[in-house]
């Protein structure tokens, strides 16, 4: 694809807002198969990541709608299958989004609104990357699943050392920039 | 709590939107003022955290599991206006990296949660902490959860009302806030409890840390 990384988030903001205002849900099986088309190679996993964290809240909502229409009496059909579609294809333009769009190229106009996502991101992962090491430590160690007090006691402890190791990270890193005369935005 | 893509309709986001971006611009004047680039990076690791306590799920009776906000812990530690600006990055961040919430849903879930939950934790806070603080922290946080859960509930309610197909069938989210209200309420009493509690530990950290200026050197 062309286009600059600014102009795909600008043409995927519009697209989403677009689906919202189409109520049939024939229209929604075309984009959706005009999306999935377009995507180009890796179809199955954007598929499958877009689907993933809708699946719960459509088999949920999906049943809901199932089980009023069995109590009403009313037909169903078409408003259960405007609601899923609608979900999917938005899933699927935000997956597919997260694929193709840079999102520290697209926020180049705004530095600190950059600076902070980038920041931030760096921290998600770090915490993360600390819950893996303490999980895998502490199974490494016991021979018995721990008790839910045990769990909550170990995130805590954890989790304050995270909280530790983060503030200390990010103010280095930032000290390090600052020397270096990145930061003079 | 999140609302995702596709279950609030146009008539409401649309609205939603317009008040936010006025918040949104004022939030950032405030954040602007109050935050320095030394305030920055732990203003960023206080995102995060808020990002994993959101992603991190609680065990509910019944077997089935919610999720934290973390908006509260932002508010008692750097203010309302920021809480709620770093929290809208929060909801951007959730959409698109673990596709919870959504784009058309974000000023909705950015007023519920964002400047709703964060403007309650922090004016109840400030109300209560001459009583006892680490009370305040407990009963601002939990009050704040229940109002954002509230918005949720009332605003998911309303979509049958406001977008209906031409037969009566709805086009967005389906059910009335007679299945709203409980159905979202009742698990964030739990929720509301354990992150009260969780809070309160960060927060009492935060405090001994020095991290919040206006409580630093009120630690015995």
């Amino acid at each position: 694809m062309l286009l600059s990384h600014p102009v795909r988030f600008a043409l995927y903001l519009s697209a989403v807002i677009a689906v919202t205002l189409i109520h049939d849900p024939r229209v929604l099986l075309l984009v959706l198969a005009g999306l999935l088309l377009l995507s180009g190679s890796g179809r199955p996993a954007l598929l499958l990541r877009a689907g993933r964290p809708v699946l719960w809240i459509l088999l949920l909502l999906s049943s809901g709608i199932l089980f009023m229409g069995w109590l009403t009496g009313q037909p169903v059909l078409g408003a259960l299958l405007l609601i899923n579609l609608r979900v999917v294809v938005l899933a699927l333009l935000t997956a597919w989004m997260v694929r193709d769009v840079d999102l520290d190229l697209a926020l180049v106009r705004w530095p600190r609104a950059r600076r902070w996502l980038v920041i931030v991101r760096g921290q998600i992962q770090l915490f993360r990357r600390l819950a893996q090491d303490y999980r895998a430590a502490q199974k490494s160690r016991t021979v018995v699943a721990p008790t839910l007090q045990q769990r909550y006691q170990g995130s805590a402890t954890i989790g304050l050392a995270a909280l530790d190791k983060g503030v200390h990270n990010a103010e280095m890193v930032t000290q390090a920039m600052r020397s270096r005369g990145a930061l003079h935005d | 709590m999140h609302i995702p893509d596709g279950l609030i309709s146009p008539q409401t986001y649309l609205p939603a939107l317009a008040v936010a971006v006025p918040l949104w611009w004022w939030a950032a004047r405030a954040f602007t003022r109050q935050v320095g680039d030394e305030a920055l990076p732990r203003l960023a690791v206080f995102t995060a955290l808020a990002f994993v306590l959101s992603s991190l799920m609680l065990p509910l009776p019944g077997g089935t599991s919610g999720h934290a906000i973390g908006v509260g812990l932002l508010a008692l530690v750097f203010g309302p206006w920021v809480a709620f600006l770093a929290y809208t990055l929060v909801l951007v961040l959730q959409a698109l990296v673990m596709g919870a919430g959504g784009i058309t849903a974000l000023p909705v879930n950015a007023l519920a949660m964002g400047f709703i939950g964060a403007w309650t934790a922090y004016l109840l806070f400030h109300l209560l902490r001459h009583v006892q603080a680490d009370f305040a922290v407990l009963a601002a946080v939990f009050v704040s959860i229940l109002f954002s859960a509230l918005l949720v509930a009332l605003v998911l309610g309303l979509q049958p009302l406001i977008a209906q197909g031409p037969d009566g069938s709805p086009r967005f989210f389906p059910f009335g806030w007679s299945v709203t209200l409980p159905a979202i309420l009742l698990p964030h009493l739990f929720i509301g409890l354990a992150e009260a509690v969780l809070t309160l530990l960060i927060w009492r950290h935060a405090r001994r840390r020095c991290w919040i200026p206006a409580a630093c050197g009120r630690e015995a």
